[in-house]
């Protein structure tokens, strides 16, 4: 009796006193995924990896919108979001404390512009992700003359760019073949 | 168009199916959670879990959490029980055990969809074999996400079920700003060199610790821009980890190769 006593008292208490105090989680503990919208450029490479549908981006043409969805219940916290982030937008938080009475508040909205071709006027790309790759052009080390013409075709959408491609290749033929004459 | 009509007759087929709460019902649950937060049953209700759930529902039982320390316990029979534990996403035959363990539950009860399942369906949301969440046909009050919910999380929940704590998560909507631009990262260092630095470290490391290594490697670069090596050496000597050093020289020899894009 006396010697469990004892056992009983070198060991002390094992139970964790949460939810009185924050409870500590392990590092590399994969919670609620942080997105920060001011990163976020609306690609969608997180809608396309997340395997349960959690994340998803829906398209509005007529009025010119990309929205980035988030459902918290259910997310399975794999962290393939955060893996596939070009900008290191979302990141997988330790923060676990998730429960909610109202399912609404389960939900997380982020809507970004869409950029508008220069040409067609047509609706095309998040504008944030067109600046975002503009600024990687800047940076890129490429030669000066590159830089610019991929900066200007990228305010153009894939289709205007096929059409002027093939517009370019039809005088090149024209031209080393002179069909004209 | 035809993925369209069937998701609205799905949901339409759903709402056919849903229960709703009996109005005094609602009333005297408020009178419920007054009177007995001292102590609730649970009775869990597994409509087709993968038991990962359950794990963490025993685990939350332990000495180390001990929700048994609020009152909180685990009884087998709904008839004893105050709160409902709904988890798996509910597949189709367990409809009907769970619509009768509700039934079987007394009024006032408090239900609860445990898991990214019950919120939801979760990963298994669009099967054909499943209703796709417990609130698809049952009234829920709780909602604790999570694959699975650790035992603090449950903890958490079952506190906010029972009005003890309050509910941090609340929904959000941002909207585009005027002048919002991302910035990318380490604008020091030209892109192409940061991608094969990234690449490299992820192929050696994997997508967690290849970033992180990544992302030290190039800060380095970027305080030290003419003598990597040294600030290298310096930072390896003082983590003393073969690995990591292993990895670190490649990407050393990544970048003292790298000629720019010309």
């Amino acid at each position: 009796m006396l010697k469990l006593l004892r056992e009983v008292l070198r060991t002390g208490e094992a139970t964790i006193p949460y939810p009185f105090q924050p409870v500590e989680v392990m590092p590399g503990f994969r919670g609620k995924p942080h997105h920060d919208p001011e990163q976020c450029v609306a690609c969608g490479a997180c809608a396309i990896a997340c395997p349960p549908n959690a994340l998803t981006m829906t398209t509005d043409f007529d009025q010119g919108f990309q929205t980035w969805n988030l459902f918290m219940g259910r997310c399975i916290y794999c962290g393939r979001c955060e893996e596939v982030c070009p900008t290191g937008a979302i990141t997988l938080s330790p923060d676990f404390e998730l429960s909610v009475m109202n399912k609404q508040d389960l939900f997380e909205q982020a809507d970004y512009k869409l950029a508008a071709c220069h040409r067609c006027g047509k609706y095309f790309a998040p504008v944030k992700e067109i600046e975002y790759a503009r600024s990687i052009l800047r940076q890129s080390g490429l030669p000066e003359t590159l830089k610019t013409n991929a900066c200007t075709l990228l305010d153009f959408c894939p289709e205007c760019k096929r059409k002027n491609d093939v517009g370019k290749m039809v005088n090149l033929y024209q031209e080393k073949n002179d069909v004209t004459r | 168009m035809l993925r369209d009509s069937v998701t609205s007759l799905a949901v339409a087929e759903h709402s056919k199916y849903a229960i709703h709460e009996d109005p005094s019902a609602g009333k005297l649950k408020g009178a419920l959670l007054k009177d007995i937060h001292r102590s609730v049953y649970v009775y869990r209700v597994d409509c087709g879990g993968c038991n990962g759930c359950e794990i963490e529902i025993f685990a939350a039982l332990t000495p180390l959490f001990d929700v048994e320390r609020f009152g909180i316990k685990v009884v087998s029979s709904p008839r004893h029980a105050d709160i409902l534990v709904y988890t798996g996403s509910m597949t189709r035959s367990m409809r009907v055990p769970a619509l009768r363990a509700y039934h079987a539950a007394p009024d006032p009860k408090i239900c609860v969809a445990y898991g990214a399942c019950g919120c939801s369906g979760g990963i298994f949301h669009d099967l054909y074999c499943v209703w796709g969440g417990a609130d698809k046909f049952i009234p829920i009050d709780v909602y604790i996400p999570g694959c699975p919910p650790t035992p603090a999380a449950t903890i958490y929940g079952f506190a906010i079920g029972l009005g003890l704590l309050g509910q941090k998560l609340k929904a959000t909507h941002h909207v585009q700003g005027e002048d919002e631009r991302a910035a990318p990262a380490h604008s020091q260092i030209p892109y192409l060199l940061r991608v094969q630095i990234e690449r490299e470290s992820r192929r050696m490391a994997g997508y967690l610790y290849g970033k992180q290594i990544a992302e030290r490697f190039l800060t380095i670069m970027e305080q030290n821009p003419n003598q990597v090596k040294e600030g290298m050496q310096a930072y390896l000597d003082k983590q003393a980890d073969p690995r990591l050093a292993e990895i670190m020289n490649r990407l050393t020899a990544i970048s003292d190769g790298f000629k720019g894009a010309a």
